[in-house]
């Protein structure tokens, strides 16, 4: 009897990993200094990072301070005192401001669950091989049928004097509360299909689309 | 397939013994989890009707997606039910919650807390877990399952339905005996 069930249930699993997914997607566009779009990728966004979940665990289970709570910063040192807190996944990163929310990069390394921060990643500057960080911007939740979806966008602009090269990877800096607030962690990165060139005076424009279909 | 969600029911007699089990994918982290990822990412708050069944919205807030669970709480944790409409993405409840208790058609809640997560090869899985024991006298078949929340609006505490399943397979819960729900959150890289 359990087996027959066993059975049945299995295949109801594999039907159901074909239709239905909480997915997490990305779209890439670089524009030159008049607004023309140079080059574009899309896809599926390949990863969510441990911290993901260690930072969903201490919301869930309201580990409180002192609770052992461990997260690994974007800096590379251990957070050894998270607690659930207000501030938690928070990406809405300002302008000029490169610690956090949207971050784009120069390693093509492969993604794996212990990353803890984009591997060569650009800072906030108009200086060799930096660009300017513009308002982490979202659209609120919608409801199209059976799908939910919100998506959050942030342009860099390159304001270098050079063309900025080798743009290849992309990653999200989500603020979580530690010892004290603003402890930031690697929530997800990818790694792009091919190196994205921004010309000097262009920008270059990370959409994630989060999304879940019932 | 980077992100998902699994659940496993199991029903045990009042032995102990395994009577049967199910485990799959689940087909809904609903949309309510994401409005409060959507409230926390943005340092926002938006609308999200309650399991009251009233919009009291989100808003970033320490105590929201708190799942963990005391004894005898069925306004929080895991739940179960018996209903069996489908799931929509805007489900904000159970469809015919079982309650807490030891009278005809309640189930008795035990602690539920979350595990911390753990990685093993390119996985990071969360798992939490809670078993119901029937002690009303009669069987009971469980149908659904789900996570209710802690979640704030911008003015009232509340709880928030963020996880809803229809069993593919009804559960028989034979008085004396229990079911264990697991629901584990994978991402891969």
């Amino acid at each position: 009897m359990m087996k027959k069930q066993d059975k049945r249930t299995e295949r109801i699993a594999i039907e159901a990993d074909r239709s239905l997914e909480p997915s997490l997607s990305y779209k890439v566009e670089v524009t030159d200094k008049d607004g023309r779009v140079v080059q574009l990728e899309e896809g599926p966004s390949h990863s969510y990072v441990r911290q993901w979940n260690e930072i969903l665990h201490l919301q869930a289970a309201a580990i409180y301070i002192g609770g052992g709570g461990t997260v690994k910063m974007t800096n590379g040192s251990i957070e050894g005192n998270a607690y659930y807190s207000v501030r938690s996944f928070d990406s809405n990163a300002g302008i000029g401001i490169d610690r956090s929310g949207l971050r784009v990069g120069k390693d093509s390394t492969p993604v794996s669950i212990n990353d803890y921060a984009l591997g060569s990643p650009i800072t906030e500057g108009a200086g060799f091989e930096q660009l300017e960080h513009q308002l982490t911007y979202f659209t609120s939740p919608v409801v199209a049928g059976s799908t939910l979806s919100f998506t959050m966008q942030r342009s860099f602009v390159n304001h270098s004097g050079a063309t900025i090269s080798g743009i290849q990877e992309i990653g999200n800096y989500i603020e979580f509360t530690g010892s004290m607030t603003g402890k930031v962690a690697l929530g997800f990165r990818d790694v792009l299909g091919s190196p994205f060139i921004i010309p000097d005076g262009g920008a270059i424009t990370v959409t994630y689309t989060l999304k879940v279909i019932a | 397939m980077k992100r998902q969600l699994w659940y496993k029911a199991i029903v045990r007699d009042r032995n102990g013994k395994v009577l049967s089990r199910e485990n799959r994918r689940s087909r809904s982290i609903l949309g309510n989890w994401y409005r409060i990822l959507y409230a926390h990412m943005a340092f926002t708050s938006t609308s999200l009707i309650h399991t009251s069944g009233v919009d009291r919205g989100a808003i970033y807030f320490g105590d929201n997606w708190k799942f963990k669970a005391d004894a005898n709480e069925d306004s929080i944790g895991i739940v179960i039910g018996t209903g069996i409409a489908a799931v929509s993405i805007d489900d904000y409840k159970l469809d015919s919650q079982i309650l807490q208790g030891t009278s005809s058609g309640q189930m008795r809640h035990l602690v539920s807390t979350p595990g911390w997560p753990s990685v093993a090869g390119s996985n990071c899985d969360f798992l939490t877990s809670r078993t119901f024991l029937n002690n009303s006298g009669g069987s009971i078949t469980v149908r659904e399952s789900g996570i209710y929340c802690r979640v704030k609006g911008p003015t009232y505490y509340g709880y928030a339905c963020i996880v809803r399943d229809v069993l593919a397979t009804p559960q028989a819960v034979p008085d004396g005996g229990s079911i264990t729900i697991d629901y584990t959150l994978r991402i891969t890289a």
